[in-house]
């Protein structure tokens, strides 16, 4: 039984945010779904790629997030509904996509799910997404809870069709990864199929069209806040006997602002947006009005307070508004019920709350942050790398496992902004730099966003090696499949694009795929690709060491030993290589015989022979 | 109102142990809302995940407020020691997962002695629990998370019910079920017992 699809109506479930969203988009009768997987949205695409077949819809890991939208896209103008869901971060390969689609809107329900990240658990920004709600004029969903996903996706598509417009769903870490309980409804079957009737003054946005469908963009706003000012989604809740404060939240804030209201015996009236752009702006201004001091909860940017600012000071209403402007709460990083109990003191001038002493001061305990798996081909990699290198290069990394390559002992990453970057930026690096420079870009991202750069490299001439770290899966995110695979969910046909041929019809001329598992040939490759006049390209091909032990079924015989009398204590074994099998505890090195891969790599860092195969 | 927070490290299984919990609540009819780690942090990284069962919003637990701490690994105990008070109940498995910090930067992993003056010191009681052992004497022992949720359970801090507990983990554990079952009769006596 699967409880995204077999949950049967009227039934309370435990689901993820992300799974609750997934089932809103099949009661909604969503007909296409697509991704690109990114944490924390990671689980939308894999609950629906479990249960497409089933559930009779389409569903596929594309590309990137862009081609997932645009895909999305070309379904939904013909008139079907198509959900596309992706990391914050993801947003920014779409974004192109979703401005203008906004103009043109759609025939069938087309919402975007976004998944936010305040405080970075696994993304390098944490970009605040409500600015392209604000920035494409499209309307905005937040839920603050698994409820409210499965509930707000459902609204999504309703809004969509009516408005002809995309919608966004946003959420957060905390709300896509928070399990909770959800009362679903009725699975429906949409419409699979819908002849795309031709109209270009409307889709084909060449200039003299976009002109004219950004006016229609504007008046389709204006009825979005209609709606928005009638949306329950937009609703008030009272604590207490209410009173003269009122605070004004949304998303995961909400959740924070009402458990903190408790603990401080507030009495307070609660507006919490669920539909925040376009935001509801009678309901504010009369919100505010009623009310003498005004508090802004919301994680992140200033975007609520800014528009509740503007709707005060359009509206003359002397209400204090207090917010970020006010110090009262952070910009930076996730709130948890703690931080807005402090902001609401210091917002509403309360007695600080008494210091409780800490009962006794911790030693500093050894860090424990996440590392590369034992037998992950990437550890190899950045071995050879380094032996090779002489540790004199620059490292241009990118996203995924390997970018945990950047800890010592490998150091192997000096450079990291985005999804491809490791390519475009080599090039730059190698121009004024005199020092070698590898990049490093994992199989999924480089079909993701590496092609164009290398590309680029073949066509202006730069100087650099690539090095795909090809492990045949998208590792970081749980293992889904990429252009590369052939396998795929279960529920598509896919066929395997292979790497080589990218690389070759890119104009590469010197090539080669190595088993990074074999320290030795991928050193000399490593040697030899440094001394070509231009940019050179290595594969380092071996599956991930995850996915080999769960298809081996534990039937892993190689696993390996330190002997004791050959070891020289050297600490080669801990200071160059890194496995978490091996550990060193007063001076003595020993393999974790349960937790070894069986790859043998540590046998060939050893110096002096001493790491053995057990018999 | 109950707020379990569990710790350990990448691996363990500790997003099923705390679906376990979240289940067996929605079972009881009460309300639940779990947290989880996902994504790179889960690399044999330090994992957190929370469970507060009752009539609650936000799922973090802030500091001081755990009424339980749940860990399964003996480092990652001590590191969970600031959302302790007088008043939280400490179980924690006695596992000891080296972390490479200990092997790189020459960093010492504290004694059981340590660990144990540490925890009496900030909490209100200590239930230190062989949940390895018993998982291979239950016959899979890949179970020492349920283990920890029969601990969990046989407290008698969640305000649950052992048939509920008993009925989550037949909605989450696919295969080896009785062993499975033994694993939490286990940890639950112990805890039954101690208590």
């Amino acid at each position: 039984m699967d409880r995204v699809l077999d949950t049967p109506a009227g039934s309370k479930v435990l689901l993820l945010g992300n799974e609750a969203i997934a089932r809103g988009a099949l009661e909604a009768g969503v007909a296409v779904a697509t991704t690109y997987p990114g944490t924390p949205a990671s689980e939308i695409g894999d609950a629906l790629a479990r249960v497409a077949k089933d559930a009779g819809i389409y569903f596929e890991y594309s590309t990137n997030e862009m081609v997932a939208a645009e895909f999305a896209m070309g379904a939904a103008a013909s008139g079907v509904r198509a959900m596309v869901s992706m990391k914050h971060v993801g947003l920014n390969v779409a974004a192109d996509a979703l401005m203008t689609f906004a103009y043109t809107g759609t025939r069938g329900g087309f919402v975007l799910v976004t998944a936010d990240d305040p405080s970075c658990h696994s993304s390098q920004n944490e970009q605040d997404n409500r600015y392209y709600a604000l920035l494409g004029g499209i309307p905005l969903l937040e839920p603050s809870n698994p409820q409210e996903c499965y509930e707000m996706t459902k609204e999504a598509f309703e809004i969509s069709e009516r408005l002809e417009l995309p919608v966004i769903v946003r959420t957060t870490t905390r709300i896509s990864h928070v399990r909770g309980p959800v009362t679903v409804d009725r699975i429906v079957e949409g419409v699979k199929k819908k002849e795309f009737v031709k109209d270009p003054a409307r889709f084909v946005t060449v200039p003299a069209v976009a002109r004219v469908r950004h006016k229609v963009l504007l008046d389709r706003l204006r009825e979005a806040e209609e709606l928005s000012e009638e949306s329950t989604l937009n609703r008030t809740e009272r604590l207490g006997t209410g009173g003269s404060v009122g605070i004004i939240t949304s998303s995961a804030a909400f959740n924070y602002a009402m458990d903190a209201a408790v603990e401080l015996g507030l009495s307070a009236d609660i507006l919490k947006l669920g539909f925040s752009h376009p935001a509801p702006k009678n309901k504010i201004s009369q919100f505010v009005r009623d009310h003498e001091r005004i508090v802004i909860v919301e994680e992140l940017e200033p975007i609520l307070e800014n528009t509740v600012r503007a709707i005060a000071q359009h509206s003359s209403l002397q209400a204090k508004v207090i917010g970020k402007a006010d110090d009262a709460f952070p910009r930076l990083h996730e709130f948890d019920q703690a931080i807005v109990a402090r902001g609401l003191r210091a917002a509403l001038s309360m007695a600080s709350e008494a210091v409780e002493e800490t009962p006794t001061e911790l030693q500093e305990l050894p860090e424990r942050p996440p590392v590369l798996c034992a037998g992950c081909p990437h550890s190899a990699t950045y071995f050879a790398v380094n032996k090779a290198t002489n540790k004199k290069a620059l490292f241009a990394s990118d996203i995924g496992c390997y970018t945990l390559g950047m800890s010592p002992p490998y150091s192997a990453a000096d450079f990291l902004v985005c999804m491809g970057s490791s390519v475009g930026s080599a090039g730059g690096l190698a121009k004024v730099n005199d020092k070698p420079v590898i990049a490093f870009i994992g199989d999924s991202t480089f079909f993701h966003a590496g092609i164009p750069g290398l590309i680029n490299a073949v066509h202006n001439g730069h100087r650099f090696l690539l090095m795909i770290l090809d492990n045949r899966t998208t590792a970081m995110t749980g293992h889904q499949p990429h252009p590369g695979s052939d396998k795929g969910p279960t529920c598509c046909d896919i066929t395997a694009v292979s790497i080589e041929n990218v690389v070759k019809g890119c104009g590469v001329k010197w090539l080669k795929v190595v088993d990074p598992y074999d320290v030795k040939t991928t050193v000399e490759a490593v040697k030899e690709a440094l001394e070509q006049p231009e940019v050179s390209v290595i594969i380092a091909r071996r599956e991930c060491a995850l996915i080999a032990a769960r298809d081996a079924k534990g039937a892993i015989t190689k696993k390996h030993y330190i002997d004791q009398e050959a070891c020289k204590k050297c600490r080669t074994c801990v200071d160059k290589f890194q496995c978490p099998a091996i550990s060193s505890i007063d001076k003595v090195q020993t393999i974790d015989e349960a937790l070894c891969a069986g790859c043998g790599v540590c046998a060939q860092v050893c110096p002096y022979k001493a790491i053995k195969e057990v018999e | 109102m109950v707020d379990i927070y569990l710790v350990g490290v990448g691996g363990q299984g500790i997003i099923t142990a705390s679906r376990i919990i979240g289940d067996a609540a929605i079972l009881s009819g009460r309300n639940v809302l779990l947290s989880e780690t996902h994504g790179m942090a889960q690399r044999g990284g330090s994992v957190v995940c929370t469970a507060r069962i009752g009539d609650v919003h936000s799922p973090l637990i802030p500091d001081g407020r755990a009424d339980v701490i749940l860990s399964f690994e003996l480092l990652e105990t001590l590191r969970a020691l600031p959302r302790a008070s007088m008043k939280t109940l400490v179980v924690s498995s006695t596992e000891r997962i080296v972390p490479l910090s200990v092997s790189t930067k020459k960093l010492r992993y504290p004694s059981i002695e340590e660990i144990t003056a540490h925890v009496e010191r900030a909490a209100k009681s200590f239930l230190p629990i062989d949940a390895a052992k018993i998982a291979a004497e239950s016959g899979v022992p890949m179970s020492s998370n349920i283990v920890m949720v029969g601990a969990l359970a046989g407290t008698g801090m969640t305000g649950l019910q052992k048939g509920e507990f008993e009925k989550a983990i037949e909605m989450s554990i696919p295969r080896k079920l009785p062993e499975n079952k033994t694993a939490f009769a286990r940890g639950y006596e112990i805890t039954d017992r101690a208590l």
